[in-house]
């Protein structure tokens, strides 16, 4: 491996309440993202269960289907499935409340 | 430490960051007059767009005020309106007469009375040599921020943009306002989600029910069109760049307003008021629409955070780009002025904000922009709510 592949990988939680991690750079299942909380000394660790592209978000802990998706404090949105800590989380298993056109009548 | 700039103070008040005449197309068919011309004589900008004709009332009112506000604009020195016939509700005279109120030179040209495309060529290439004779000769003078009108606006937005660019903004947005300089922030789409912090932010509740009112008629029109919202907003690319619902953009999105009080609610292309503080336009979160109607509103300058990178560029608002996504800034450094990554690093977020301020006070004192410099005049583009008829 590359000195590059071997630093660390890591995550920023933007708010404490959050329970999405975005992660920072592209990651590997079976890799460890050590997870920065905003106002937080102490990092977490969290293992990811998916191969997930530089940017995108994973689960900070078990999430159940219909719950809400915190990230900045606040929801955006809910989850369209179960998701696991560690796990994927974006359009194949989050819905957004909002423009829904096609819930509509 | 004081932050000052040296422009151009204009006889209404407003300081310009340019002095560019302002080559104003008032219908589709004075556009090619307008881009030769502009092609031919240095300092002049053309302003061309497919409108201004077979408008319903309200569009075409849309039209005339924002072609009006790029009159008004400070950043022009001089101001020749173009038109090729006579334009009910759009007429060039018309145009002219209300920017004149600014007691900056303006001149007509009509194509039909000059005696066609070729004349009328002739008419504004002597105008464009006399009017840079007339204004190039105005010196700069220092003001202070409160002097500042800051356009404030995003794209191609990916999940580094609300955690870096935006925050960076908001932190210029904060430092402007405090000041007594104005922000004008809009992307009306991009407030859906974030109505809590408009109504704890607002200054007054006239104010915050306005803004409310352009959230709802915009998600009623998404709505009525049967689908869901999703891959428009977020667009495709917005999803790549990893984020997933239109709330998660939103909020990302307004962290350019930093935490500076909202002080009014304007309609797209509306003239920005004297209040310090951040304003909000109601416009749609198409980028070159939006910053037109921002530039319409008076702002002399814009930085427009993207995730993607971006060419975006507004022909008289002096628009300078910036990124928090490393590997866009390596793709797209041809047309972006700032790199905000090492946020990511250990840079922080004054630090970054402190490089964003001083690379737009170097811009307000005449520093071109990379797109600036490349003529990227790509970003004029008037908002619409109906069809042609």
């Amino acid at each position: 491996m590359t000195q590059e592949t071997q630093a660390q990988l890591r995550g920023l939680v933007v708010h404490p309440e959050d329970n999405v991690v975005n992660l920072v750079g592209p990651g590997e299942a079976g890799r460890t993202v050590h997870c920065v909380v905003e106002g937080r000394d102490e990092a977490e660790q969290i293992e990811l269960r998916d191969d997930i592209p530089s940017n995108h978000k994973l689960a900070r802990r078990d999430i159940a289907v219909g719950e809400a998706i915190v990230k900045y404090g606040l929801s955006i949105g809910k989850a369209s499935a179960a998701i696991d800590r560690g796990e994927h989380v974006h359009v194949h298993n989050i819905e957004s409340n909002r423009g829904r056109g096609d819930l509509q009548g | 430490m004081e932050h000052r700039f040296n422009g151009y103070v204009r006889d209404d008040g407003q300081v310009g960051i340019r002095n560019h005449i302002l080559l104003l197309s008032a219908t589709l068919y004075a556009n090619s007059t307008c881009e030769r011309v502009a092609h031919t004589v240095q300092n002049t900008i053309p302003i061309v767009h497919p409108l201004g004709r077979c408008q319903i009332a309200p569009d075409l009112e849309q039209t005339f005020r924002t072609l009006v506000g790029h009159g008004v604009n400070p950043n022009a020195g001089a101001v020749v309106v173009v038109d090729h016939f006579k334009e009910a509700g759009c007429e060039a005279e018309t145009i002219a007469h209300e920017i004149a109120k600014t007691g900056k030179p303006v001149e007509v040209v009509n194509i039909r009375r000059s005696g066609g495309a070729i004349q009328a060529t002739m008419e504004l290439t002597k105008h464009a040599v006399a009017l840079n004779r007339e204004i190039t000769g105005q010196r700069r003078e220092e003001v202070g921020l409160d002097a500042l009108v800051y356009g404030i606006n995003c794209g191609t937005s990916d999940v580094t943009s609300g955690l870096a660019q935006n925050r960076v903004v908001g932190w210029v947005t904060d430092r402007v306002v405090e000041a007594g300089g104005r922000v004008i922030g809009a992307e009306t789409t991009e407030m859906m989600g974030g109505e809590d912090q408009i109504r704890a932010r607002a200054t007054s509740s006239e104010v915050a029910e306005r803004i409310l009112g352009y959230v709802h008629r915009r998600e009623q029109e998404i709505l009525a069109t049967g689908v869901d919202l999703r891959g428009s907003q977020p667009t495709g690319d917005n999803m790549a760049g990893g984020l997933s619902t239109i709330e998660e953009k939103s909020l990302g999105a307004m962290m350019k307003w930093g935490s500076a009080p909202i002080v009014g609610a304007l309609d797209y292309a509306q003239r920005v008021g004297t209040e310090s503080g951040l304003w909000l336009m109601d416009t749609p979160g198409h980028g070159g629409e939006s910053i037109t109607g921002i530039a319409a509103g008076g702002a002399q300058v814009m930085s427009f955070a993207t995730g993607g990178g971006h060419t975006i560029n507004h022909p008289l608002m002096i628009t300078m780009r910036l990124t928090g996504n490393r590997e866009s800034w390596q793709h797209m450094q041809e047309t972006t002025e700032l790199d905000v990554s090492g946020i990511f690093d250990d840079e922080s977020l004054e630090e970054a904000g402190e490089r964003l301020l001083a690379e737009v006070l170097a811009i307000c004192d005449g520093r071109m922009t990379k797109a600036e410099a490349l003529r990227e005049w790509n970003a004029f583009a008037i908002t619409r709510n109906g069809p042609s008829v």
